[in-house]
């Protein structure tokens, strides 16, 4: 898996994590994959409802150390 | 134990903390939660709490002699809101989703002005987003009502203006982050240790208080339960107005729909029926209970000054709170604002806008006054139903999503 882009949201809380993610969303193809990092535990519950309402694919949440969430989108 | 009772306490566990609860089930929770604090003594509130906790660091300072503030420890609204973020507190650490989460400069910087906003909204307007809107619109206040349509403008603007910011000068919400306490996979046990240690906490602080101030026992367990409930859920004012203009979804709204339905019912038969301890107050004050003198003038005034701070925030009066509690620094910042500047406008902001505004503008509106009980009920079910199918339906076409 190719990642396209990487956005880094760290020590962002709500909404900006969400609005950074939308934003960047639309400067991308279809089928780019679009790296997330952030700390917000809300993103998480926000992000799949997300793709699967907007048509994009979520191919990975990982927790990695220092309380940082990996996710992983398919533009669809 | 047997390993058996052992296992179904670990499952109920994880089932509470393994997961973000969905809002609508904090939304009924809380509202369950608000239809005893009225039947005990009065509905949720915070920024009453906030302007005690305030007052009280003032007068620490020295500043504004010559008023009469009570303790923290005394206050029942200052106890809610200190002990929220204790359950919020408590709630993150057995999620293992407790961390201090230092953002950019630029989000600490709104994060004091989306405060000091709110401050001045909520002290204009009488009420915060839960006072006057989670409170006060179940409460059958007309001044909720106004207050409620204006911070939904405030939102809005404040929405318009979040969405310029981030094209036009993104560093502002970019730059160096640092995260300190965070829990790593499959490890972090001692936040749960922690979490427990601070539950124990606040049944040893609840119990002090049975024989002198029973109220405020109470208060203190509704208070953590009420923080916990909300941080599992996310359950959050500002999200349920945004989001359905932002990415357009709407399960915060219905969240928020769920728990103003069941507070309504609540509240209308304690009020109704005078349900409660009114013994030293009459039925009337009763009544007017969460019924403030702001219709519609500061309403609408600060309603709409407090839409545009909590979004600027990004957490109303519980969203920040319970984010305190989580370790979201920006929000601790916002907390300061609205700590710092409640005082600060009531003692000059508040005595302008009363100086400006006639009477007529700025007295309290009981729905069941002008249209019945029956009338206000079903005005107020039909709003919510309004709302409902309207966020529902743009969920589906996206006709009002900025995204």
């Amino acid at each position: 898996m190719e990642i396209t882009m990487t956005l880094d949201c760290k020590g962002l809380s709500c909404p900006m994590p969400m609005m950074k993610i939308t934003k960047t969303m639309k400067g991308l193809n279809t089928g780019d994959v679009l790296e997330i990092l952030g700390t917000d535990p809300g993103t998480k519950t926000d992000l799949p409802s997300w793709c699967a309402k907007n048509g994009h694919e979520l191919l990975e949440t990982t927790d990695l150390e220092g309380g940082v969430n990996r996710m992983v989108v398919r533009k669809g | 134990m047997s390993k058996q009772n052992k296992n179904s306490l670990s499952e109920l566990f994880g089932m509470l903390f393994g997961k973000h609860w969905p809002v609508w089930v904090g939304g009924i929770l809380l509202g369950l939660l608000n239809i005893i604090l009225f039947s005990i003594k009065s509905p949720w509130g915070a920024s009453g709490g906030i302007t005690n906790l305030g007052d009280n660091l003032f007068s620490l300072l020295g500043m504004f002699p010559g008023k009469e503030v009570t303790a923290v420890t005394s206050s029942n609204y200052g106890m809610l809101v200190v002990l929220i973020v204790f359950g919020s507190f408590a709630g993150a650490l057995f999620s293992k989703e407790f961390a201090l989460r230092v953002p950019p400069k630029g989000e600490m910087i709104k994060g004091v002005i989306g405060g000091a906003l709110m401050a001045v909204g909520a002290t204009v307007g009488i009420g915060c987003s839960i006072g006057s809107f989670f409170s006060g619109v179940p409460a059958l206040s007309g001044g909720a009502l106004v207050f409620s349509f204006a911070m939904f403008a405030g939102v809005i603007v404040s929405l318009k203006y979040l969405i310029w910011e981030m094209e036009k000068f993104p560093k502002w919400s970019t730059g160096k982050s640092y995260t300190f306490l965070a829990a790593a996979p499959e490890k972090g046990r001692w936040q749960i240790i922690a979490g427990t240690i601070v539950l124990i906490c606040v049944i040893v602080i609840a119990y002090t208080y049975t024989d002198t101030n029973p109220v405020m026992s109470w208060f203190i367990i509704i208070a953590t339960l009420m923080g916990l409930i909300s941080q599992r859920s996310r359950f959050c004012i500002v999200k349920s107005f945004r989001d359905p203009f932002m990415s357009g979804e709407s399960h915060g709204t219905v969240g928020v729909i769920a728990g103003l339905a069941v507070s309504l019912i609540g509240f209308t038969a304690i009020k109704y029926f005078s349900i409660g301890d009114i013994s030293e107050v009459s039925q009337r004050a009763r009544e007017l209970t969460w019924v403030f003198p702001n219709f519609w003038g500061k309403a609408l005034i600060g309603g709409f000054i407090f839409g545009l701070g909590m979004t600027v925030a990004g957490g109303c009066a519980v969203g920040t709170l319970w984010r305190v509690g989580e370790g979201q620094i920006k929000l601790w910042f916002s907390l300061l604002g609205l700590v710092i500047f409640s005082p600060v406008s009531n003692k000059y902001i508040v005595p302008f806008v009363d100086g400006i505004l006639p009477q007529s503008s700025r007295f309290r509106s009981y729905l069941p006054d002008y249209i019945g009980y029956d009338g206000a009920f079903l005005l107020i079910t039909l709003i919510l139903i309004v709302w409902y199918v309207f966020v529902k339906w743009n969920e589906r076409t996206g006709k009002f999503s900025a995204f």
